[in-house]
């Protein structure tokens, strides 16, 4: 059992000593919580099926420092990352800390709160959610954001409140002397027929070592609807471990677009829970990775009620030596009937060296549903590259122009403009550094 | 305009040989129908002409406008005037119709030192072409062959080749898959497209789209070989007659020649 188990401390384990120094008290029953839950759980290894392909030792053997020995640079030029929409529903987090010369809040509209968790601790929701909604089960990445996270994002809609604009949430890494870890927050409740559009952002300014692990608790009460775009652009060099987990009710509406572009490690593990009938819920995924990056997500969608309408397209594009691994549970509950479940793996793999691990796992109890899944692997079609070709394209416009096709279907449903711009230049640049296969040495 | 010389061509890397010796001329201005049972090297014949680089030419040449084409890849050909109609249209999902053809027109119109077409030029230019195979301008903004049924495919081919305005174009069974209206349609596109300097090749295997549009010559392919050409008439013969009779020009006790 594991209690008994003799828990052989890890990075994290060790810097667990250092406890955030201001407002240390103001979440003690979280921190308490969590340095029992850290303490009694191990740091994954390959040995654990949900671990099996992917090699955390690059993280185990960094030396990280805390956040205040770090070393950090002064974050600078960060303007050109505001988008327009959000030009007064703007949160901007510098290594995990709230920076409210960056933040701009107030153009919401009626009955939607947006501000930094710490000034919200006695708030009664977040009393009532915090740290009781995520659920991460043996996760020492989980525990450690309990037991360490300082400041974070708090969004809360009253029943009715539409927000007025997006929400961007810019998560910024500055360059540093030493590797450090980061543990952004974030809780949202959009209570009954709310309505927002939050764009979550994570961007690394220089190519240094560091390690982000945003934790992030979504409940989406009835008749509300929740579109959440989170891009992931970290640096090379960073590692980046996220768990968002939303809890969905009667009526309400989930979709979530997660972007992942940078990090040389990366581990999603989004996660749907299903609360009452009647849901609809989206978790697409588009990752674009080369060189010798590391891109793992998996992800839980649990249907415990009937009628549920889910979607999960999850879309990768690996160059180099780059390394995709995806695992997509999809439970449906014993009384769960009606469910209308998609979920597609499609990754293409641009060179000889890449590699993709897929594993769609259905664990279905019910017996009137719909589930359709697929994983599939492939390099372009060379039909498509010829048609192409034929019209006039060169070979290497041809190759571009279907790889940037294959990644576009995956953001079309952003639906802040300039975001979705945003997101097509970053196809368009990936695609065009990775229009010809690149032999890595 | 195009002279195929002692044509053999094999699948690259699997050593089967599919054409066996074709030769056929092709004059500009003309219309020639080639027609054959399946598995005859009618659609080898046209995607080899295109440079599909899936075949490998063993013996024998292509000659274009004076100039063997076999070491010039698809793109270039296609610059050169060539374009083939797919027989099975491939789908892009993510390229809008009008994407792909702007994209093609303006390298072809480039590289043939014609003058590049803007956006709103192009729209006004691509809008009269829509007309010619009665198409909606919204096809335009859709994926290129997404979700088509398959007539729509084939008159989308048409369509690219009153865009691209080809010397020389060789159509892979545009006609099957066809109902009576599209096959109309799609041959009085044809028609129209064709004047005296230009070239059209169909590769079909019924007599139908002969209703439609008059070949000045057919040609029957059997075998990998073009084993008989004639005018017009071959093809009503070959509706009466079938294949059958042609078989023994193609073997000579039961191998072949």
């Amino acid at each position: 059992m594991a209690q008994s188990t003799r828990i052989e401390p890890s990075i994290l384990h060790k810097l667990a000593k250092h406890l955030p120094e201001n407002g240390s008290d103001r979440w003690a029953a979280i921190r308490q919580k969590s340095m029992q839950q850290l303490n009694s759980t191990q740091f994954p290894h390959k040995k654990i099926e949900e671990w099996r392909f992917t090699d955390l030792r690059p993280i185990r053997r960094t030396e990280f420092s805390h956040i205040n020995d770090a070393g950090t640079y002064k974050a600078s030029d960060i303007e050109k990352y505001f988008i327009p929409e959000s030009d007064r529903s703007r949160l901007v987090f510098i290594n995990g800390r709230y920076n409210e010369t960056y933040s701009s809040i107030g153009g919401l509209g009626k009955g939607v709160t947006v501000g930094n968790l710490s000034a919200f601790s006695d708030d009664e929701y977040v009393k009532k959610y915090l740290n009781n909604l995520v659920n991460y089960e043996d996760d020492v990445f989980t525990h450690y954001n309990g037991l360490m996270f300082e400041d974070g994002v708090y969004i809360h809609l009253e029943e009715g409140a539409k927000a007025e604009a997006p929400i961007q949430v810019l998560n910024l890494y500055t360059g540093s002397e030493k590797p450090f870890i980061a543990n952004p927050r974030m809780l949202v409740v959009a209570e009954e027929d709310a309505d927002v559009t939050i764009i979550e952002d994570h961007i690394g300014l220089a190519d240094n070592t560091y390690m982000t692990i945003p934790v992030c608790e979504v409940k989406v009460k009835q008749r509300a609807h929740i579109h959440h775009v989170r891009i992931q652009r970290d640096s090379g060099n960073a590692f980046h471990v996220s768990r968002p987990i939303a809890y969905v009710e009667k009526n309400s509406e989930y979709h979530s677009y997660t972007i992942t572009l940078g990090a040389k490690l990366s581990r999603n593990e989004p996660r749907v829970v299903q609360e009452d009938e009647e849901v609809d819920f989206t978790l697409d995924g588009l990752v674009l990775i080369d060189g010798e990056q590391v891109a793992d997500t998996h992800s839980v969608m649990d249907h415990r009620f009937s009628h549920a309408e889910s979607h999960q397209l999850h879309k990768v594009v690996v160059n180099g030596k780059a390394h995709s691994i995806f695992n997509g549970k999809i439970f449906v509950q014993r009384d769960a009937q009606k469910i209308d479940s998609f979920q597609e793996n499609r990754n293409l793999l641009l060179s000889i060296d890449g590699l993709v691990n897929t594993k769609p796992q259905l664990e279905i109890f019910a017996d009137d549903v719909l589930c359709s899944h697929g994983a599939t692997v492939g390099q372009l079609d060379p039909e498509e590259v010829f048609y192409l070709q034929s019209r006039g394209m060169t070979e290497e416009k041809a190759k571009e122009v279907l790889t940037y096709a294959f990644a576009l279907e995956t953001i079309e449903n952003v639906k802040v403009e300039s975001v979705h711009k945003l997101l097509i230049d970053e196809v368009y640049r990936y695609t065009k550094a990775n229009s010809k296969p690149k032999v890595t040495a | 305009m195009l002279e195929i010389k002692d044509l053999h061509v094999e699948v690259e890397g699997e050593g089967i040989e599919i054409l066996k010796g074709v030769n056929l001329t092709i004059n500009k201005g003309e219309i020639h129908a080639i027609m054959g049972p399946n598995g005859s090297g009618k659609s080898t014949l046209a995607k080899v002409v295109a440079g599909h680089p899936e075949y490998e030419v063993t013996k024998g040449d292509i000659i274009y406008n004076g100039e063997s084409i076999l070491e010039l890849d698809p793109d270039e050909r296609s610059h050169a005037g060539l374009f083939l109609a797919f027989q099975y249209p491939v789908e892009v999902p993510g390229v809008t119709n009008n994407t792909l053809l702007r994209e093609s027109y303006n390298t072809i119109a480039a590289s043939r030192g014609r003058e590049e077409l803007d956006p709103l030029e192009f729209d006004d230019y691509i809008r009269e072409k829509l007309d010619l195979v009665e198409m909606n301008p919204d096809f335009l903004e859709r994926s290129v062959n997404t979700g088509f049924s398959g007539g729509e495919k084939k008159r989308n081919e048409i369509f690219q080749m009153a865009v691209l305005e080809p010397a020389l174009a060789l159509l892979d069974e545009t006609d099957s898959g066809l109902d009576i209206d599209a096959l109309r349609i799609v041959a009085d596109g044809i028609n129209k497209l064709h004047h005296e300097d230009n070239s059209v090749v169909l590769i079909t295997h019924y007599q139908r789209l002969l209703n439609y549009i008059v070949p000045d010559h057919v040609h029957v392919m059997i075998g990998g070989k073009v084993v008989k050409s004639g005018g017009k008439e071959l093809a009503l013969e070959l509706e009466e007659k079938g294949y059958d009779w042609l078989e023994s020009l193609a073997t000579v006790n039961g191998e072949a020649k």
